[in-house]
């Protein structure tokens, strides 16, 4: 269950995975300190599809080389 | 009026203006914070923006008992609730024709284009120092907005082991950054 927290932090949870998370984050102060550390992380990756390299034909990543 | 419904209907609205006194202390403590961080992620849509930050304190106040968390867990649960609002409004945005929204408009609303830039850059970086299978399930769900189980279907792979992968990847990708002073 722990390593759902980076799915969750980043939103990438199907609805009731992400809900079933949030009850478990009420319990667990171990995932509850990984999402203090972990919050800034969607908005570093977000600089990433903002770029202005960053469209579908040219990809910042190495996935299409 | 009957004294005893008169005294319930009393007892209805002032539980009424607790709540919106609640919500008001809310938006008074994080609304402002929390539509500038919204705002980055519609693209400067700020009437989006305002509709999101909305939704979330109205959640808050749903959720009250995590209220009593610490400062740092309660904003960072907001901020997380927040940014599930707005992936949800682009994926139901994303299933409607295209000119309702071109995909333009968010590239173009980007501010500080150079500062912007570098960081994009910084953190193109430390995702290109992964390892494969990390930088592949950040890749295939985050930044092409897929969740979990979509992301497993494309890469074969059981949506358990993309979860684990994304955490250790998140991870990684988290201390690179540290790293590098990027990180908060």
């Amino acid at each position: 269950m722990h390593d759902g927290v980076a799915a969750y932090v980043l939103g990438v949870l199907d609805e009731d995975e992400h809900e079933a998370f949030e009850r478990h984050l009420d319990t667990c102060e171990r995932c509850q300190a990984e999402l203090i550390e972990l919050v800034e992380l969607p908005e570093q990756l977000d600089e990433l599809k903002n770029a202005p390299s960053a469209s579908d034909d040219d990809p910042p990543m190495s996935m299409s080389r | 009026m009957c004294p005893v419904l008169g005294h319930l209907d009393g007892r209805f609205e002032s539980a009424d203006a607790e709540a919106e006194h609640r919500i008001a202390v809310l938006y008074q403590e994080f609304g402002g914070p929390l539509l500038r961080h919204v705002r980055k992620s519609t693209g400067n849509d700020l009437q989006w923006a305002e509709d999101v930050v909305q939704e979330t304190i109205v959640r808050a106040w749903r959720n009250s008992a995590r209220l009593q968390w610490e400062p740092s867990l309660i904003w960072a649960w907001l901020l997380t609730v927040a940014r599930r609002i707005v992936i949800d409004g682009r994926r139901r945005k994303s299933v409607r024709p295209q000119e309702v929204e071109p995909p333009e408009v968010d590239m173009m609303a980007v501010p500080d284009g150079s500062e912007r830039a570098l960081s994009a850059m910084i953190v193109a970086d430390a995702l290109r120092s992964l390892s494969e299978e990390h930088r592949e399930v950040i890749e295939q769900t985050y930044l092409r907005d897929r969740t979990i189980n979509e992301a497993a279907e494309i890469l074969g792979i059981p949506p358990g082991t993309v979860k684990s992968r994304l955490y250790y990847g998140i991870r990684a990708l988290r201390e690179l950054l540290r790293d590098k002073g990027v990180a908060g």
